[in-house]
């Protein structure tokens, strides 16, 4: 297909009229604040602003929408950074390596990287979308049951090969959270799994009580039971907010090389960018030569999970907007706004609708330059979060968590299982379990149940499930390699060392 | 002063009473009293909140209802949580519901059933498509029925996002009608009709079962066909379209939106909202609403509603044994 540039310019022309731009700004800026509350993610921010849109037309309320979204991606990994607290499934991986610089005193770098390569990976995912919208889209078909399957496996597989040399910790943490997952209604027969007779138990435990109970709870029961001293608490001197020249040398390679991932990973329908940003993260540990440094805040380990989580975030709109098909749980919420405002997205809309089609492109590359300003303005505002006095801060903190949780089910059951899990996250803090590999359990389990169980009607026997196609095999693969490699390149580098000495 | 201001509210009271008194003739015309809620038993953003802020929006800006209308979502149990909800409410509380009210219960997930509540309306449908890839060799719908007749699983049937819904029941009920061995079917349950047609374009399934407007985009531009629908007249955007009655077989089968009030309003209030809904689905905003989603007029008055879903739950029963849902 080629870039039809006249339908592009358009497109800019129109998105950068007075009034869309205002709505890129304001849009961009809810969707900052809303995503950096614990629990109201981009999905949240943008059912509850849909209203808004009512009378508006369609182009401008896809870019409102639009903004909203991707603000929410750049404000969901603020809180992740500054509180060890995600807003959202995909600004997990931003805890790993932001909230260790955050108490190094290095906050304001912290997020100045994350806003950088949030920005790259926009922009890299943006021209991706230009060029490849319409062949990615029939990629993205040809993922059935056998190849998710295995994507999610390696996903899983790779996170806890990041638990290094605690294999079996990050082993049980995986199989807590697959437990969880098989509460509720089992797709593929109907049958109640410990459900309880609980009407609001049949969808499951929403991935996002979970996330904010062991985050957000967790982390501050754990502060307020356990850290006394003084000395433990993170550095009131938050640093200066420039990034250092190494700390870009060594993120540049890492923000560009993951943008394609997350590009690519956002466009299957139901991965995303907790997906794009776990497996971004542990293969840039893998490949860095510094890997012992990640966990303990290496600059690249926030640079890469934000480039990708970003560059997914675009491309999930790929499916959206050729095909109609929603990838995700925010696509979803925005198509059904469209077909509201009377705008089919489809495979007919970039030829009935181009301008609708470009304009949106073009807010998207808008968008992200304007929201990194903002987002830079906004750092030395943010990290006075940090100066605030724990006794004003932590009943904050539980203050939204619990508002968070309401907002997703509307149910005071949630109130409940999310204090279980604060429980659950105070005591893997204290037993030292890594929490990523049962969160990433939860939010992946029952797909991946679900996809085996039809790839089990498809294909007779796991071994031809793996042989289904070069893609399945290839994430079969990548599997196997996630838990051996790292076992292997820990020996060798032994040996070297031994050699030497 | 503080004396007169005494006198002052006693006389107040005394007239409020009085008013009060006199208007209890007339009690019609008080309702609705006070803010109307419209209760989306799901999340925002799915099809019943749709049809709740559609109507409280059209509701508003033609001026049929006085009050202020809110819509609240309930989501949970595929609408158990919020008509639990509307139970316990008055007259002033409405909820969207569709055919689950009935199924929910026959499915033993519910011990609500639809006679616990008011019926109002039936508002809107949806006709309900089968699929196929376009690259397939299933000609058409009888010559898919005649596949499966012969051999049950010999095709891969993508359903979502829930056994037991309409798009799953219906293509039940006409491979059982043809003779097909339903219980040996091989259905593949999606989370989502978008997930449905992902993997149906894909090819991972050789057939699908979904909501016309969630196929018809998609046949429009030729990356599917459809071979059958359950509609009673032909699809407006495509005439081509088949559906079963055309291809011979004798069966229809709506995929129904509707409303209803907690148990026991008034015949008043239950006149008043025939009155407000029936002028409602004549206007222009409403038909916009049908446009945008694709959904059909299907009005029915609280009267011929309580008669439809009568003959609803005597066939969702028959359907639910037959799918091997029930006993």
């Amino acid at each position: 297909m080629g870039v039809d540039w006249n339908s592009f310019l358009e497109g800019f022309t129109t998105a950068m009229s007075f009034q869309n731009l205002i709505f890129i700004i304001i849009g961009g800026l809810l969707g900052t604040v809303v995503g950096m509350l614990p629990g109201l993610g981009p999905a949240t921010a943008v059912a509850v602003l849909i209203p808004i849109t009512f009378g508006m037309d369609s182009t401008s309320a896809l870019i409102l929408l639009g903004a909203i979204y991707y603000g929410a991606m750049y404000g969901g990994s603020r809180s992740s950074i500054l509180i060890n607290t995600p807003g959202d499934g995909s600004a997990i991986a931003a805890t790993f390596d932001g909230y260790p610089m955050t108490r190094k005193g290095q906050a304001g770098q912290a997020l100045t990287l994350s806003t950088l390569a949030s920005l790259v990976g926009g922009f890299v995912a943006i021209i991706g979308f230009v060029f490849l919208a319409k062949p990615l889209a029939s990629f993205a078909l040809q993922f059935g049951p056998a190849e998710y399957f295995f994507l999610l496996v390696f996903t899983l597989s790779a996170v806890v090969s990041l638990s290094k040399g605690n294999m079996i910790k990050g082993f049980v943490s995986m199989v807590l959270g697959l437990l969880i997952t098989t509460i509720g209604v089992d797709s593929q027969s109907g049958v109640y799994r410990y459900t309880f007779d609980i009407p609001h138990l049949s969808e499951g435990i929403d991935f996002l009580v979970v996330i904010i109970g062991i985050y957000a709870v967790g982390e501050v029961l754990y502060n307020i039971l356990l850290i006394n001293n003084e000395d433990q608490r993170i550095k009131d001197d938050v640093g200066r907010s420039w990034i250092t020249k190494e700390q870009w040398t060594r993120s540049f390679w890492p923000m560009v090389r993951q943008a394609p991932v997350g590009f690519l990973v956002g466009i299957l329908p139901g991965a995303g960018g907790s997906i794009a940003s776990m497996i971004s993260y542990s293969t840039e540990q893998q490949l860095s030569k510094k890997s012992d440094e990640f966990g303990k805040g290496a600059p690249e380990g926030v640079a890469a999970p934000e480039s990708s989580n970003n560059a997914a975030a675009v491309g999930a709109f790929i499916p959206l907007l050729t095909m109609g098909i929603p990838g995700s749980g925010t696509t979803a919420v925005i198509l059904g706004a469209l077909i509201m405002l009377g705008l089919q997205p489809g495979p007919m809309l970039f030829q009935d609708q181009p301008d609708v089609a470009w304009t949106f492109i073009n807010s998207l590359f808008i968008g992200n330059i304007v929201l990194v300003i903002m987002n830079i303005l906004l750092i030395g505002f943010l990290i006075k979060i940090l100066k605030t006095p724990p006794h004003v801060l932590y009943p904050i903190i539980l203050v939204l968590a619990f508002i968070g949780t309401y907002t997703l089910g509307y149910s005071i059951i949630d109130f409940f299982i999310l204090v279980i899990f604060g429980i659950i996250g105070l005591f893997m803090k204290i037993l030292n379990i890594p929490t990523a590999p049962l969160i990433l359990a939860v939010i992946i389990g029952h797909q991946m149940e679900q996809n085996y169980r039809m790839a089990s009607v498809s294909y007779d026997g796991l071994w031809a499930m793996i042989t289904a196609s070069p893609i399945a095999i290839l994430f079969a693969v990548l599997t196997v390699a996630s838990i051996f490699l790292p076992a292997l390149f820990n020996r060798l580098s032994r040996v070297k060392v031994d050699n030497k000495g | 002063m503080k004396s007169r201001m005494k006198f002052l509210s006693v006389i107040m009271l005394a007239l409020v009473l009085v008013l009060s008194a006199c208007g209890n003739g007339s009690a019609e015309s008080d309702y609705p009293s006070k803010n109307v809620e419209i209760v989306a038993p799901a999340t925002p953003g799915g099809g019943w909140d749709a049809t709740a802020r559609a109507l409280q929006n059209v509701l508003d800006e033609e001026g049929l209802v006085e009050q202020n209308m809110n819509v609240v979502n309930k989501p949970g149990g595929g609408g158990e949580v919020g008509w639990q909800y509307l139970k316990g409410k008055d007259s002033h509380s409405l909820s969207i519901n569709s055919s689950l009210v009935i199924a929910n219960n026959l499915l033993g997930q519910s011990d609500l059933t639809y006679e616990d509540f008011t019926p109002l309306a039936v508002l809107a449908t949806e006709w309900i498509s089968v699929a196929v890839p376009s690259d397939s060799d299933i000609e058409d719908g009888v010559d898919m029925l005649e596949r499966l007749k012969e051999d049950p699983k010999s095709l891969k049937i993508a359903v979502g996002p829930a056994l037991g819904n309409n798009d799953h029941l219906s293509f039940v009920r006409v491979a059982d009608e043809y003779g097909v061995d339903v219980s040996q079917l091989e259905f593949m349950i999606y989370e989502s009709g978008g997930d449905v047609l992902t993997a149906l374009l894909g090819g991972h399934v050789d057939v699908a079962t979904l909501s016309i407007s969630e196929s018809l985009e998609q046949h429009l531009s030729g990356n599917l066909d459809i071979i059958a629908t359950t509609a009673d007249e032909p699809i407006p955007e495509d005439e081509s379209i088949e559906s079963w009655q055309d291809q011979g077989i004798d069966f229809t089968f709506p995929h129904w939106r509707g409303i209803m009030g907690p148990p026991d309003m008034t015949e008043e209030e239950i006149a008043y909202w025939d009155e407000t809904f029936s002028e409602m689905v004549e206007s222009e905003e409403w038909q916009k609403v049908l446009d945008n989603n694709g959904w059909q007029d299907y009005y029915m008055n609280s009267e011929e509603t309580k008669a439809f879903l009568d003959e609803q739950n005597e066939m969702y029963e028959d359907l639910m044994k037959t799918a091997g849902l029930t006993e």
